[in-house]
């Protein structure tokens, strides 16, 4: 089956003097077009800082970082940030909407930056599969949590991404939004064929994925693959 | 175990330094913005303490004496001169124009100073290269008279120390350079190289004829040395025994009362600039105590959750910027004294002015003051958060502001105690209160429209492109950059341009000469008998030429409505028609350059009692109606005259203005003299032509005085440019506090600009993208500045042209325009340099931050 990630022998230390951290040491991960992974393990494992270092959110010091055949390392900082822009949605715990644009606006910035002919309508669909539809042009402060994140899944979707990273995002919502927002995520990765790579704290949304990876202390602990 | 720091202190005291000591950070634009501005005010008011000292202290020396008492063309009277010698010494010198002239006829305008070597200089000593005692360098050997010249002339005439030149009659050999006269600041300024001669000298020059205008200066050392006391009762005895003496009085302790006025008027300025530096900071101070506030805005919410109460927690973190604020005002005040013995040399090269650098407590305590209420005025309403906003909505940085109201109150109080003060210490209190009022003002303005702008940005329909969205939005989201980038570059613009007009207009009045709009030269002392020749001499020169003439005298009002002069009240505006003698005139007309305002001018053939007609602006300043009675004293001669009529006068036209008129035949028989002008515009070889009709002049009326309109100007243009050299560096100070302001606003924006970048780039955005984003922005922001400023900076330099300066306004719209964009673009780079930082991050290790 096709690879979409290959991670090898990455390594990664963050902060410098004596808060200098060896988070990731030597994780190696492949995962299949189409695969729902779940990251687990106890808080400072480095399950995050892998998610954002295969999203090209973080370089890494050694090992190689190759994301659908593109090798992440290579490519500039610019071209970076426009393969992420095509290949990779990201949602984040705290949902990280612009403050100063509207919903609608959050969600076609993306496909904006992209080029796309029709980032409106396109986002005005993506926002409706969300059942946002009657949202459109609020402000991210006039939405309720889950609301937001709804948004934020809407925009990491919109360009039609190879890969779903998704960071703890149920992480700052209730069990019932939470859930809905995990059926959300599930079922549009269904209906769209993506992979979807996603860190949780959470054994019941882990265990929805069809495979889950443990780390620990920045190696993977037990892979369900393996 | 140790000791806890500062243990012996309260809780709120140990708290804050502990606090601030441990997290210094955010605090260095503050304290350069209060330090920069305390320093400014402070060093501008000890520079001008120390050279009012620096006057007085070497009153003696720069007056040549006690006192001293001056004619214009004539001499004091026998009993006069016995009066005052009965008291003390007394040392005598001459003051006029001449022309120097080479034996081929080349000539140069000089001051003439005549002194008697045997008792100058009284006080002090005078410099020449090579030194040589005075007697010997002016005594007479064969026939010819030793002279001291200002380099200057050797350069203008051409010659050497040694050579001969002639002036009037007689002939002088160049035997030194004169280096440093003790005495020259109570000379005033002059437009020519000085030439030092012995009055005996003066005599043999034939110059010194009735009507001509010399300047007879008597000064006495009183003998035994006097107290001030003394000294005053003196002056006050010599007015008393000759009440019509007409003559112009100094004394030691008010060397040159103009002089000083100015000096006055000119640190007022200096500090309001200076002040405005400081308000100008004042924004980069609210940048940082509202950086602070939000640093510690955990800090401030656990400390009042664990049981401080509100009013405590305000307390500490008052403490904590007002320490700051005590550190950036020591280093303003140290920086400040600094400014006067640097300066010092400077002056003292420059100008040859004494300054005494003396220290200035109360420019010290004006400038803690200064310093402390800007502090409060920008820092109140954003520390007003730490006590009234509950635990919950700090953690959750809500912006709500709860009863904030009390706290932006005691902020307008800070501000309104400010401009008490600059009123009150202002030497104008109207002055400082309109420059002050305007500086507030035109801030008040550029907040208003940023309010505004940030308003028409939220209304306006969302464009299609996403670069122009975002910028807009960075536009009007809260806590945005737009005010602190309006005010800024709305300050920076303001000032430069304004400068830029005004020193525009003054060159604008040297183009007039070349236009013909002025004349070309003013010829001084021409006798009356040799009127008709010197006009057909004129036309043989520039046939093409307009020549003017009007018969001229000296004269100075002593009494206004029969009341002495020092004891009416007069308008600042007008007190200099009274500060030593004016030219007086006569005419059956109406002259040209004049027109009538009010009464009714005199028949051509009058020849009732005296009759004067004033220039309406000093009429008004001194309080003198129609039909009221002056009294002027012309060469000796009291005068009363009715006032018959008021004129307006055309000052700009440079060409011959008198501010007082007579009647034709109150000085028929008097020995006066002709003023002449011509212009001719500037044809082709002007020079040429300015040249001959120097040399002419000087070979055939060695007695008149040729003076080149455009020299003269260029004199005067030479001093305003060292003022507003001056005024340049105190705006300077401002510009830089304004950037510093922008500066601090920029870091404190830092944080929201991060979380947009980061998430853009996330997404897709390149750094390019993202340049173009906030280049938008800046540039929309500051062009709304950009249009304020100009409107600001125009009326700044029309009021100052027109109304300070009486000269035209002129609005070079290329200039403006080069200027403005020229300030939008460093603008916006700075902008765009302060936000590559943000550009330049990686997402990932910043996502674990937001």
């Amino acid at each position: 089956m096709e690879q979409v990630i290959e991670l090898a022998d990455l390594h990664l230390t963050l902060g410098a003097g004596a808060a200098r951290v060896h988070v990731l040491k030597g994780v190696t991960l492949s995962v299949a077009r189409g695969e729902t992974v779940g990251l687990v393990g106890p808080s400072g494992s480095g399950k995050s800082t892998l998610l954002m270092t295969l999203a090209g959110l973080e370089r890494p010091d050694a090992g190689t970082v190759r994301v659908g055949g593109h090798d992440l390392n290579a490519l500039s900082e610019d071209a970076l940030a426009r393969f992420r822009g095509s290949n990779i949605g990201v949602v984040f715990q705290s949902f990280q909407l612009i403050p100063t644009m509207t919903a609608l606006e959050n969600v076609a910035v993306p496909l904006e930056l992209a080029g796309r002919s029709d980032p409106f309508a396109r986002a005005r669909t993506e926002l409706e599969a969300v059942g946002l539809g009657d949202r459109l042009a609020h402000y991210p402060g006039q939405l309720s949590g889950g609301e937001q994140q709804r948004v934020a899944l809407a925009r990491a979707l919109a360009p039609d991404p190879l890969i779903l990273a998704a960071d703890e995002p149920t992480g700052n919502l209730d069990s019932e939004t939470g859930a809905a927002i995990a059926d959300l995520i599930f079922a549009q990765q269904k209906r769209r064929g993506a992979t979807l790579v996603l860190v949780t704290h959470d054994p019941l949304l882990a265990a929805r994925c069809a495979r889950r990876v443990s780390l620990r202390s920045g190696r993977i602990e037990s892979d369900d693959a393996r | 175990m140790t000791t806890p720091r500062f243990a012996r202190l309260p809780f709120g005291l140990r708290f804050a330094l502990r606090d601030l000591l441990g997290d210094p950070r955010g605090f260095g634009v503050f304290i350069a913005c209060v330090a920069i501005g305390v320093a400014a005010i402070s060093g501008v008011s000890g520079l001008s303490r120390s050279l009012a000292q620096g006057l007085s202290r070497e009153g003696r020396t720069i007056l040549g004496g006690d006192a001293s008492f001056s004619v214009v063309a004539r001499e004091l009277s026998a009993e006069q001169r016995a009066f005052l010698g009965s008291r003390g010494r007394l040392s005598e010198i001459d003051l006029m124009r001449a022309m120097a002239r080479r034996d081929d006829g080349q000539a140069a305008m000089v001051e003439i100073k005549a002194v008697d070597p045997e008792s100058y200089p009284v006080f002090g000593s005078l410099e020449s290269d090579p030194a040589l005692p005075l007697a010997t360098a002016l005594e007479t050997r064969d026939g010819v008279a030793g002279a001291l010249v200002d380099p200057a002339l050797l350069a203008r005439l051409d010659v050497r120390s040694g050579d001969v030149v002639e002036i009037g009659d007689a002939r002088f050999r160049l035997r030194a350079n004169l280096i440093n006269e003790p005495d020259k600041l109570a000379g005033g300024v002059g437009f020519g190289p000085r030439v030092m001669i012995s009055r005996a000298a003066l005599a043999r020059t034939g110059l010194v004829t009735p009507g001509a205008v010399v300047r007879h200066v008597t000064r006495v050392t009183l003998v035994p040395e006097a107290s001030d006391a003394a000294l005053r009762d003196f002056m006050a005895a010599a007015d008393a025994a000759f009440p019509q003496a007409g003559w112009e009085t100094r004394s030691r302790d008010a060397v040159s009362p103009a002089f000083s006025h100015n000096l006055d008027r000119f640190a007022q300025l200096l500090t309001l600039v200076a002040l405005t530096a400081l308000v100008a900071g004042g924004a980069g101070v609210a940048n940082a105590v509202q950086g602070f506030v939000d640093r510690k805005r955990e800090q401030f919410a656990v400390l009042k959750a664990l049981g401080g109460s509100g009013r405590r927690v305000f307390a500490i973190a008052l403490m904590q910027v007002m320490a700051a604020a005590i550190v950036a005002i020591c280093l303003g005040l140290a920086l400040g004294a600094l400014i006067p013995g640097i300066a010092a040399d400077a002056l003292r090269q420059v100008a040859q002015l004494p300054v005494a650098a003396t220290p200035d407590v109360a420019g010290a305590a004006l400038g803690t003051l200064y310093g402390l209420l800007v502090t409060l005025m920008f820092s109140l309403a954003p520390l007003g958060r730490v006590h009234e906003v509950p635990v919950a909505a700090l953690l959750r940085d809500d912006p709500r502001p709860d009863r904030l109201w009390r706290y932006r109150l005691a902020a307008a109080g800070a501000g309104l105690s400010l401009l008490a003060l600059a009123m009150v210490s202002a030497a104008d209190a109207k002055v400082g209160a309109v420059y002050i009022g305007a500086a507030i003002g035109a801030v008040a303005a550029l907040r208003g429209a940023a309010f505004l702008v940030m308003r028409l940005a939220r209304a306006l329909p969302h464009p299609r492109d996403p670069r122009l969205r975002l910028a807009l939005a960075n536009i009007w989201r809260p806590k945005s950059l737009t005010p602190a980038l309006i005010v800024s570059i709305g300050v920076v613009q303001t000032l430069l341009i304004a400068l830029s007009l005004v020193e525009g207009a003054i060159h604008r009045e040297l183009e007039r000469a070349d236009a013909g709009e002025i004349p070309n030269f003013f010829f001084i002392d021409v006798p009356k008998e040799e009127k008709e020749a010197f006009r057909s001499f004129l036309e043989g020169l520039v046939p093409a030429g307009q020549i003017a003439h009007v018969p001229m005298m000296r004269g100075r009002i002593v009494a206004v409505k029969g009341v002495p002069v020092d004891k009416i009240a007069v308008a600042d505006d007008a007190k200099w028609a009274l500060d030593g003698d004016r030219g007086v005139t006569f005419s059956a007309t109406v002259p040209v350059n004049s027109q009538l305002a009010a009464g009714a001018w005199w028949p051509e053939d009058y020849a009732g009692p005296p009759r004067v007609s004033l220039e309406s602006k000093v009429a008004e300043g001194i309080g003198v109606r129609l039909g009221d009675e002056i009294t002027v004293n012309v060469m000796g001669r009291e005068i009363v005259a009715t006032v018959a009529n008021l004129r307006k006068l055309d000052w700009r036209s440079y060409g011959i203005n008198f501010i007082m008129v007579f009647s034709p035949n109150v000085f028929r028989a008097a020995p006066y003299t002709e003023l002449f002008t011509i212009a001719y515009g500037a044809p082709p070889g002007r020079d040429a032509v300015d040249q001959r009709i120097v040399r002419e002049t000087a070979k055939r009326f060695p007695q008149v005085v040729s003076i080149r309109v455009r020299e003269a100007i260029a004199a005067i243009d030479k001093i305003a440019g060292q003022l507003a050299l001056a005024a340049r560096a105190a705006a300077v100070i401002a510009i830089f506090t304004a950037i510093l302001a922008l500066a601090s606003a920029l870091a404190s924006s830092q944080r929201t600009r991060l979380h947009d970048a980061v998430v853009l780039k996330t997404l897709g955005a390149t750094r390019s993208w993202l340049l173009w984003t906030y280049g938008l922005e800046f540039a929309l922001v500051g062009l709304v500045a950009t249009i304020i400023a100009i409107a600001a900076g125009a009326g700044a330099a029309y009021f100052v042209t027109k109304s300070l300066m009486k000269i035209d306004f002129v609005f070079p719209a290329a200039t403006v325009a080069a200027i403005a964009v020229a300030t939008l673009l460093v603008t916006i780079g700075l902008g765009l340099a302060g936000t590559w930082r943000v550009l330049a991050r990686r997402p990932g290790p910043e996502l674990r931050e937001l």
